[in-house]
Formats: structure tokens, sequence, C-alpha cells
């Protein structure tokens, strides 16, 4: 199984975290929509791969090295041209030398905007692999807006979380926003619930932001964490 | 658990004798206690203290070693130290003995060198398949058998309720809260430490046991949750599980936190992992005996639309509040039950006939209470009633009415006289030997109304 082979190869290099390009190339082996980026190893490789993706794009630093990009300055969102994307190369470059200095980059199409949500597993020391749903950002690490479930769940079940986090009005549409896609939600959080049960050595799934539209939903960065000893 | 664990169980639960290794003459140690408490119980097997130099300890005669006793051991209640429970543990597999409850602490919670200890407890389980509750327990109970098998010796009121608690001192304190509200009860589990049978064991015991009807749960914490939850899930589609679990304050239990938990704390994890497999949880020891309470008495409501019926309005808007978040719904009484107040109290009222159907001052009266309670219950709009009153020197209690009705109509009631004990005794009596609940606080009646409405809509597993 391709996905097995991905998370054998990145254990064998010494690593817990996959980066948000491997995270994403293994979630899409399951079939989960990400917005897929391509990794860029220097500044006219990065500007050609914005020009075929088409502007605005996002850029981010690609290191094994360093898993929360934006705190080192490693994310330039919406880049509008030829001239930003260099400018923030350069800056992204020049931000993550000190712990990285052979970080290159990913390029990836910035979507137009939609509803930011949490989708995550964790492997609890008590209930074994539990998924996790939230509204993203504030919601979740201020408000505490972040319902559970011991893993796998069914489509049902994934439709009563979907329904239980208090911000659930923000999904059925308010203020003139159009209702998003609740139904592509839920096929994300049953896939990688499924996913935490079936491969024992993943720790922590961290698919966040999940942006969900009123058609689809797309995953726009993604952590996994893997353990060190190997399973059986 | 396989049919032959629930064989042993059996009989651990109901022995036709039992052994207290390390009885004493000394009112104040654990081993006299355990011997006071099978008496107070009015235990009617054959009791065997076993002490080295004793003769007799409360006109019992005593017998030196186990191996003296002449019967097969059904029970083996084990009140020594640490070291000493290990060694006559394994004594007891060596003799046949199929159950054990091993009283003393100084276990896994003290440190490494009882960590050892509660190893070889499970090793001497496994070798000889001796089941064992505890170690660091308050023991055990069933009434059913007349066992008081605890160190408290207390006589208890009989019923169809079973308690599995983590802790001792909770545990007496979800006993003695049952025996306030009048709920009679059938077995107690101390847990303890959960060495060899763990509360998932217990609770598929349970779940088979003819005796029990309702099951309330203290946790602390556990180490196999998963296999918990989805044991209490199971056994909860066959009788209701009521679960207490402390930790809402991420500081009682930062051991558990994760990632993702932290976020949230992980009471939140517990509380919606337990729902999704439709165990009930409670919030505190009223709430879990006040639950368990209605869950024994009542029989469950076809569906969640309730009906309040009271002449105060208070009680029931607090109770009302009680049911926020619970998922009952609360719809307005039929244009049938509307005419039939009417009927009865007249045309041109001053009360609302809405939800809670409230008569004021016209509901006081005796002569016209058993009519309208009625009208109320039969409500083709409501599948349960809850009513309310504050008795008073000088009107009588609606006790005989409410039963009255509730015989007629079948449907589960409910009722909460906002009372002292004291004042209410008499009537609980006869109102839960009736089948309908009694009260004290609108709180405590909101809990009991969640707790038969979280039952009626059955328990899908959906896992």
């Amino acid at each position: 199984m391709k996905a097995r082979k991905l998370i054998e190869n990145i254990r064998k290099t010494g690593r817990t975290f996959l980066t948000e390009f491997e995270s994403k190339e293994f979630l899409a082996l399951r079939g989960i929509p990400v917005v897929s980026c391509q990794v860029a190893r220097d500044e006219e490789e990065t500007v050609r791969i914005a020009r075929q993706c088409g502007f605005p794009v996002v850029l981010k630093v690609n290191s094994p090295h360093i898993v929360h990009k934006s705190e080192r300055g490693g994310v330039f969102l919406n880049l509008p041209g030829e001239e930003a994307v260099r400018e923030a190369f350069r800056n992204i470059k020049r931000n993550c030398a000190a712990v990285d200095p052979d970080a290159d980059v990913t390029v990836q199409p910035m979507l137009k905007k939609g509803v930011e949500v949490l989708i995550g597993t964790i492997a609890d020391r008590q209930f074994g692999p539990v998924v996790a749903f939230g509204l993203g950002g504030v919601f979740t690490e201020v408000l505490k807006d972040i319902v559970f479930r011991m893993a796998p769940v069914s489509t049902a079940e994934a439709e009563k979380m979907v329904c239980q986090i208090e911000g659930n009005c923000l999904l059925r549409g308010y203020r003139g926003n159009p209702a998003v896609d609740t139904l592509s939600l839920q096929k994300i959080i049953t896939s990688i619930s499924q996913l935490a049960v079936e491969m024992e050595d993943i720790e922590e799934m961290d698919l966040n932001p999940v942006v969900v539209f009123p058609r689809g939903a797309r995953v726009l960065d993604a952590r996994i964490k893997i353990s060190q000893i190997q399973s059986g | 658990m396989t049919e032959k664990d629930i064989e042993v169980m059996q009989k651990l639960f109901s022995p036709g004798n039992v052994a207290v290794i390390g009885a004493t003459a000394s009112s104040e140690r654990v081993g006299y206690n355990l011997l006071d408490s099978l008496i107070e119980g009015g235990y009617k097997g054959k009791i065997y203290p076993v002490h080295p130099s004793l003769k007799e300890i409360l006109g019992i005669p005593v017998y030196p070693s186990l191996r003296d006793i002449p019967d097969r051991v059904d029970l083996a209640l084990v009140a020594l130290n640490r070291r000493d429970t290990v060694e006559v543990l394994e004594r007891c597999g060596e003799l046949g003995v199929k159950g054990a409850v091993s009283l003393a602490g100084g276990f896994r919670e003290t440190g490494e060198e009882g960590r050892a200890l509660e190893k070889r407890i499970v090793e001497i389980a496994e070798k000889y398949a001796l089941k064992v509750v505890g170690p660091n327990t308050l023991g055990i109970m069933n009434l059913e058998a007349d066992l008081n098998a605890s160190f408290y010796p207390v006589r208890l009121k009989k019923g169809n309720v079973s308690l599995i608690s983590q802790s001792g001192g909770i545990g007496f304190s979800i006993i003695q809260k049952c025996q306030d509200e009048g709920v009679g009860l059938n077995k107690f589990i101390g847990a303890g430490n959960r060495t060899v049978l763990e509360i998932a064991d217990y609770l598929e015991f349970l779940a088979g046991d003819a005796g029990t009807r309702v099951i309330g749960v203290f946790l602390e914490g556990v180490e196999n949750a998963r296999r918990l939850v989805q044991a209490a899930g199971r056994v909860a589609r066959k009788k209701p599980v009521v679960i207490y679990k402390v930790g809402h304050s991420d500081d009682v239990n930062k051991a558990t936190l994760t990632h993702t938990g932290s976020m949230a704390g992980p009471y939140k994890l517990f509380r919606d992992i337990f729902n999704q497999y439709g165990v009930l949880l409670a919030g505190s020891v009223a709430e879990l005996v006040a639950a368990c309470k209605a869950l024994s008495l009542c029989q469950l409501p076809a569906g969640g639309r309730l009906g309040l019926y009271t002449y105060t309005a208070g009680p029931a808007i607090v109770a009302l509040d009680g049911l926020a978040g619970r998922e009952i719904s609360i719809p307005a009484p039929a244009p049938g039950t509307v005419r039939k107040i009417k009927a009865i109290l007249g045309e041109d009222l001053p009360v609302i006939l809405k939800n809670p159907i409230d008569t004021g001052g016209l509901g006081t009266r005796s002569g016209t209470y058993g009519l309208l309670v009625e009208a109320a219950l039969n409500d083709p709009n409501f599948d349960l009633l809850a009513t309310f009153s504050c008795p008073h020197k000088n009107w009588r209690n609606p006790t005989s009415e409410l039963i009255e009705a509730h015989k007629k109509s079948g449907k589960p009631l409910l009722s909460c006289y906002i009372s002292t004990i004291k004042g209410v005794e008499a009537d609980r009596e006869v109102l839960q030997q009736a089948g309908i609940p009694l009260y004290k606080s609108p709180e405590e009646t909101a809990w009991g109304i969640a707790a038969l409405v979280h039952y009626s809509r059955g328990v899908e597993c959906l896992s």
C-alpha cells in the first residue's frame, strides 16, 4: 500500500512529522481532497510553478525541520504576481535560514474564501484513535468549540459531530453567506477516522484549516505526526 | 466475560459461605468490621473468620488458617497488609477458591513496590482462575443475598439499582444519597484498583444480572477507556447505565492531556465519546442518584414530549431550565386537555393553560387535583408528566390522587414536593412503591426526567 510505504520512508529518516507536502500526498492517496502543492527548489522554479498554478498563489516554507511555518515567517498568502512571488521567496529563505538554510518552498493556488474548519485525529492514551472536529482558528483555540468521537465513525456520526459544534450556524449560512457543503466535511471526517484506526503508527493528524465551500471542501494545510516505534 | 466467568461472579456475589481472613476482635480494624457487616447485613450463609490464635469473634468460631476451614470457600475476604494479601491469595488459589475481595491499600497507588505486588496478584489470578475484587476497596454488597461484604456495617434498603464505584468514599456517598432518596439497592461493587476485575467486567456481569435494573457508575480514571466505553455502550442497550465521572476541571486529570485534547480539556473528550455510545452521564452524586431513581421506578416513556403540571410556577420553570440542551420537547397541551381543565375549573380562568400547565390557587384544592392531574397525564401530546407542589400545613398532599391517575394511565409520572426529607418521608414511600419517584427539588426532578427520556430513545451503538 502506497500510503504505508510513504510513512515507512519518513520513519527511516528518523523524523516524526511529515511536511505539509508529504501530509497532503498521504491524504490524497486516500482520496481526501487537498489543495495540492508543488515543491520549488529555487526562485526561478518557484516563479515557473506559480505561473502554472495561476495567480494569486500561496508560498510556504518546505522543511522537515519547521513544523510551525507561520511562526517562522514562512507563509505568504495571496501573492498577485511574479514580483510578489520573488519577494516572498527571498523573505522565506531569509526568515528560515537560521533553522534550515536548505529549506525550499511549496507553491499552491490561493483559494477563494470559504468557512475554515479543523479536522484532526489523536492517538489518545485512554481511548485510542479519536477524531476531532471544530471551526478553525479562534473558535477552537479560544472558545474551545470542538467535538470528539472515538474512531472510526460512520457518516451518520460525522453528521452529528458537525451539528454538535456551537458555531454550527456558521456552516448553515448566516448574514447572506450561503450554507456550506457539510457532506464533504463528513466524508473527510469518516476517511481520516478510518485512517487513524488502520494505521496505528499515526499519532496525530491535524488538517487545519480545511476550507469548505457551498460545494466541496479542500484541505488547505495538514500536519501528520507518526510514532518512532515500529508497530507490529 | 465467558459464561464460566459469569458463573464464578455469580458465586462471588451469592456465596454459600464467606471466609474473613484477617478477622480481629478490635472494632477499629477492617477485619472486625467485615464480620460485623456480614452480621448486620443479615447474611445467612456460613461465616468463617480466620485468625492464627483467636478462638471466637462476635460469637463466631475462628479458624487458625484457610486450610482448617472444613468447606470449600466461596468468597474470601482478605483484610491483611499488602504482602500477606498476596500470600493468602495464592493459598486461596491452591485451595480452589474462585472469588476473593482484597481490601488493603498500599498497592500501585503508593509506587513501585506496590505495583510489583499487584502484578503478582494478576499472575495468581490467572494461574488459578481466581476472580479478585480490588485491592484497595470498601468491598462488595449483594442485598438480594443479604450479603454486606464491606467494612461498613450498614443495612440498606433493597431494590433494583446496582452501583459500581472506583472510590470507596464516593461509593459510600452514593449509597447514603440513595438511602436519603428511598432508592433501593441491589449490588454495590467497590472496584478499587481494578487489578484483576475491571469496571467493564462488572458492567458485563450486571448486564446479565436479573436483580439489576439500573447501573450507576462512579469513575475517576481508567486505563482502558476504549474497552470501558464499548462495554458500557453494549450494556446500555440492555439496561440503563448512568456514569458520573470526575474531572470536569482540567486540573483533575492533566495527565490525560493530548494535543487536540488540550484545546478543550479531557472531560469534553470523555463526555463526547460516552455520548457517542449512548451512555447517560451525570455531573454529580445527586444527579447520578436522581437519574437512577427515575430509571429504577418508572417505565420508559414512549418519547421525549414532557408535560409539566403545577400550581406554583417557579419550580416548573427551574425544572425546565435544568432540561435545557437535553433534547426534550415541551409541547402545548392538546385542545381536549384544555377543554377538560376548563370543565373542571370553569371557563373564565385566572390561570395559564400552556406547558407548564399552571392552575395557580385553583390547583391546590384536593377535590379537583386528581381530575386535573388525570387530564394532564392523559394528554396525547405528552409522553410523560412531572408535577410540582409545595406541601402545606392546611392542604393535603396530592399523593393518593397521583397514584390513582398513574394507575389508570400507565404513563411515566414524576412528582416533586418542595420539602425537607422529614416532611415527605411517608408520602414518598407510598408514591415510590407505586412507581412514582418523588423528588424534593426541581433540579433533581429534571435529572430524573432527562434520564427517562435519554433511555427512551434506545441506544444506537454506531461504531
